[in-house]
């Protein structure tokens, strides 16, 4: 049996089982792991460039910005819990909590995207871009994929807080529910946290 | 009540190792002190740890599937395997 048959049938099977359910649409998690996969390429390709040139990547992280990095690390982790926080509210039928903790999430991700920017600002004036050497390439390639992802993901974030806004959620009775798009999209929001998680120790503090 | 607690227990260790990791990356950032075996092991440790937390708590995969569980919690513990074995060589 194939990996993907595999999985989509535990996932059926997760379907008719109160205990075990997976969060969401089971495509978002297909599209997840193919996320995850492209970034561990990434992130591969980064250690070994970085371990065939070590003088060149030492040098280039002297050049980032420390504080810029804790910023952003600690505006993901804390809106990836506004998101945690914002699907309790929208299992217990609140609506109004879940769109607010969202539009919380959404705020702290702005906070990500204009540090971002100004970071890189900051080097272009510099001169430094993506043709001034490996590490520069790819730390350009790889923080600017992930930030189209946090773009993504903030389009996301606004069409489920805007869904919430008109009690487009609902969770009856009986316990069935209506809130897999809710879910699907606080586990992609989640997925580029844990990206993150990654890379940031791995172009910022390891050296 | 038992996942609040857990999630305010994930939060707390997400927000603690990072300011760990980086208060270590900004006071050796100028020594060698960092390109020590040991303590990169630490630092993708950490990221271990990180990841399981998102994972089982913020993903809220720990009452999923064993596959899928499986799957994700595999990624954050191969990966910085990986990464660290990289630097290590």
């Amino acid at each position: 049996m194939s990996l993907g048959s595999t999985l989509t049938s535990h996932a059926a099977t997760s379907a008719t089982s109160p205990d075990k359910k997976l969060p969401g649409d089971l495509a978002m998690w297909f599209f997840i792991l193919a996320e995850l996969t492209v970034f561990a390429i990434l992130f591969i390709s980064f250690a070994v460039a970085r371990q065939l040139n070590p003088d060149i990547f030492i040098a280039g992280q002297q050049t980032l910005h420390p504080i810029a990095v804790i910023i952003n690390t600690l505006a993901l982790i804390c809106s990836s819990y506004l998101v945690v926080l914002a699907v309790n509210s929208i299992n217990r039928n609140d609506s109004d909590k879940a769109r607010n903790a969202l539009l919380c999430a959404l705020a702290l991700a702005l906070i990500y995207v204009v540090t971002k920017g100004w970071e890189y600002q900051q080097l272009l004036a510099l001169d430094y871009g993506i043709t001034t050497n490996t590490f520069y390439m790819l730390y350009f390639f790889i923080t600017f994929f992930h930030f189209m992802h946090v773009l993504l993901g903030m389009v996301i974030l606004g069409s489920i807080a805007l869904k919430a806004h008109g009690k487009g959620y609902v969770v009856d009775k009986q316990g069935d529910q209506s809130v897999s798009g809710f879910e699907a999209g606080a586990s992609y929001w989640h997925m580029v946290d844990l990206v993150w998680i990654i890379l940031f120790p791995l172009i910022y503090i390891v050296t | 009540m038992k996942h609040i607690i857990l999630q305010r227990i994930a939060i707390s260790l997400l927000v603690a190792l990072t300011l760990i990791s980086a208060a270590l990356g900004w006071y050796f950032r100028h020594s060698e002190w960092l390109s020590q075996p040991w303590l990169i092991g630490l630092v993708w440790l950490s990221v271990m740890l990180k990841g399981q937390q998102i994972t089982d708590v913020f993903m809220e995969l720990s009452q999923a599937p064993k596959l899928w569980r499986g799957l994700l919690l595999s990624y954050v513990t191969v990966v910085p395997s990986i990464l660290c074995l990289i630097y290590w060589l």
